[in-house]
């Protein structure tokens, strides 16, 4: 299965496709996607450059990123895994 | 230091005025992502795993403490509080949104800085010593040098869209600080014949996927002729260089492919052709840049001072820290002080806003209101008076940033790896926090002696890996991070390329396997003996075996 992810265009966040089409901010809120979904998802994403710049697919088992780039799509779904924007997440976003 | 004139402050005002109008349009889909991308490159403006980044230039690395309290300002209201130091003395914030990059890059033209030419295929921000106009070995400052050639580059319109991106990087002293032979152009100023300054210059340096050490192209050419001849340079460049192929765009890829000798012949001739009275540097222009570095109002002061001497014996911490840290002054009782961006198990290079207003305080009241940005991730509090040394050092260690580690094994030099940037394959910053761990021990360290451990999370080699005594390249193996270890580089004027030592590790397996290495340098060094010139006795076997070993034996 794949999920649809991009950057959002007004701050560079890591975003995904959503239900009802909306961009959410987490992995675990992606609509998970069969082949066919996915490109529509790809063709609606591309539609929309004023939210999703640079969308593409990636697979998945679960919502867990799997594929030869899971381990890139892991950190671009959790942040930075060492350093201060760790500790800054932990201190001021997740609270 | 340099302070901008009304062609500086104009010009940069009208770059602000000119993105902020782009941003706009990107902002209202005016203007696609194909579009925009190469007009935010020109303002240092990637696009990264998880936000945009911004990088902003600190000329030669040089800094004043206003412009560092307005870095610590942009860090803490525009991004998540820190900034990271890069390889070209250059600093990174990742987490701005479209929106403010104008207002940041407005915050920045306040203070005389801007991000233009930290990106794209263009002549990047200009490198030197730290330690230029301190160190005693200099023939000359080259800041000066730097700045005029700063001014020359900024926004050259035969320059602006070069087959890929060009670095130069200039020296003062036969000592190579700044590894000009790892750069596009590097630039040692020699004594002409004649007795005037003049440029010892080498062409075709470079890392990535095929790094070259820079071969000498000119042994001497007169001061006011050089950037005649970086012209002559770029424009054979320019015209020759390959555009078909990014990872054969550089330079050292076109000196490589016809030979020096050749790319001598083309340089000459485009030298030959140039209008020179243009390109000529007028005595009187050289006077006024070089008045902006004149040294500061040193005091007159003995060599020693019985109170760092009698704080070094009443403190063994701080005595390790003087003999790691402190670099030698031109003027007696003064001191430089580097400032470690490297504490144990933290990310090489990253400076928090609260830590960067502590610099910009310490520079202000003891080191003539300058601080410096090393390329090997540091910062330097330039100009110190042996007897402030210890209140510098009390200052910073109340906030971390007085590890005694300067030059040594855990002053690790690594890129942001897959942790941020969007090119690499594999992680920089937690196998630098695994052997800045293993590494820790402040005594082995001193055993050790003057060592260095580059990291890079890609080929790309932003950590400078090929030429670490120690490099660490992080590869991707089937979605699996894995670490190429090479063994005897060097960025100095005895500048190599490391060796390949094997295959590569599982990321828990590096730091154990270096740690190794450098156990086998103890048994087999000579007295006195630097772990560089060690492999360069013995070549990289004895540490290769070290390495692989116990791994071989237990697989």
């Amino acid at each position: 299965m794949k999920l649809l992810t991009a950057n959002r265009l007004n701050d560079g966040r890591v975003i995904y496709l959503g239900e009802a089409d909306a961009a959410v901010e987490t992995i675990e809120a992606a609509r998970i996607l069969d082949a066919g979904a996915a490109e529509a998802a790809l063709v609606l994403a591309q539609s929309r450059p004023a939210v999703f710049v640079n969308p593409y697919l990636i697979e998945v088992e679960g919502r867990a990123p799997s594929g030869r780039d899971r381990l890139k799509e892991s950190i671009r779904s959790i942040g930075p895994t060492v350093g201060h924007s760790l500790g800054f997440v932990a201190r001021n976003e997740i609270a | 230091m340099y302070r901008y004139d009304e062609f500086d402050a104009a010009l940069v005002h009208e770059r602000i005025a000119e993105f902020s109008d782009q941003v706009d349009r990107r902002s209202s889909g005016a203007l696609t992502e194909d579009e925009f991308k190469p007009l935010r490159l020109m303002n240092g403006v990637y696009l990264q795993l998880h936000a945009y980044m911004l990088r902003v230039a600190v000329p030669y690395g040089v800094m004043n403490s206003r412009q560092m309290r307005r870095l610590a300002h942009i860090a803490r209201t525009y991004d998540k509080g820190y900034g990271h130091f890069t390889t070209r003395t250059n600093i990174q914030y990742n987490w701005p949104a479209l929106q403010d990059l104008p207002a940041i890059l407005g915050d920045l033209a306040e203070v005389e800085m801007h991000a233009i030419q930290t990106s794209g295929n263009c002549i990047r921000n200009v490198t030197t010593d730290v330690f230029a106009g301190v160190a005693a070995d200099e023939i000359e400052d080259p800041r000066p040098w730097c700045e005029i050639i700063r001014q020359w580059s900024t926004i050259h319109p035969e320059f602006s869209f070069l087959p890929r991106k060009f670095k130069i990087a200039v020296i003062g002293a036969a000592k190579d600080r700044a590894a000009i032979r790892t750069h596009d152009v590097g630039l040692q100023i020699v004594r002409g014949e004649d007795g005037q300054t003049a440029f010892r210059v080498f062409v075709g340096g470079g890392q990535g996927r095929l790094p070259h050490i820079a071969q000498e192209i000119a042994s001497g050419v007169p001061g006011p002729s050089l950037l005649a001849y970086l012209t002559a340079i770029l424009r054979a460049y320019n015209l020759l260089g390959r555009r078909d192929n990014i990872h054969k765009a550089r330079i050292k890829i076109l000196v490589a492919a016809i030979g020096i000798d050749a790319f001598r012949d083309e340089v000459e001739r485009q030298f030959a052709i140039l209008r020179l009275e243009d390109l000529r540097i007028p005595d009187e222009e050289l006077v006024r840049i070089q008045a902006y570095f004149t040294p500061p109002p040193f005091e007159v002061q003995p060599i020693v001072s019985s109170a760092y001497d009698a704080a070094r014996r009443l403190s063994p911490e701080f005595a390790r820290f003087t003999r790691s840290n402190l670099r030698p002054h031109k003027q007696p009782g003064y001191s430089a002080v580097i400032v470690s961006l490297k504490p144990v198990n933290s990310v090489p290079g990253d400076v928090t806003a609260d830590q960067m207003e502590v610099v910009a305080d310490l520079a202000a009241r003891f080191s003539f209101d300058e601080v410096r940005a090393s390329y090997e991730q540091n910062l330097v509090l330039p100009h110190v008076r042996l007897e402030d040394v210890h209140a510098v050092w009390s200052r910073l260690r109340d906030v971390g940033l007085a590890t005694a580690n300067a030059d040594l094994a855990t002053d690790i030099i690594a890129c942001p790896g897959l942790d941020y940037c969007s090119l690499a394959n594999a992680r920089s910053i937690p196998v630098a926090q695994a052997l800045s761990r293993q590494l820790a021990d402040v005594d082995l360290q001193e055993r050790l002696g003057p060592l260095r451990i580059n990291i890079s999370g890609c080929i790309n080699a932003c950590g400078h890996h090929h030429v670490g005594h120690i490099g660490v390249l992080g590869v991707d193996r089937k979605g699996e991070e894995y670490y190429q270890i090479t063994i005897g580089g060097s960025p100095d004027e005895q500048a190599a390329l490391g060796e390949i030592v094997g295959r590569s590790l599982p990321a828990d397996e590096v730091a154990p396997a270096i740690a190794r290495a450098l156990d086998r340098y103890l048994e087999v060094r000579m007295d006195g003996e630097l772990f560089i010139d060690t492999v360069r006795r013995l070549g990289a076997d004895p540490f290769r075996t070290a390495i692989y070993e116990p791994i071989d034996a237990a697989a």
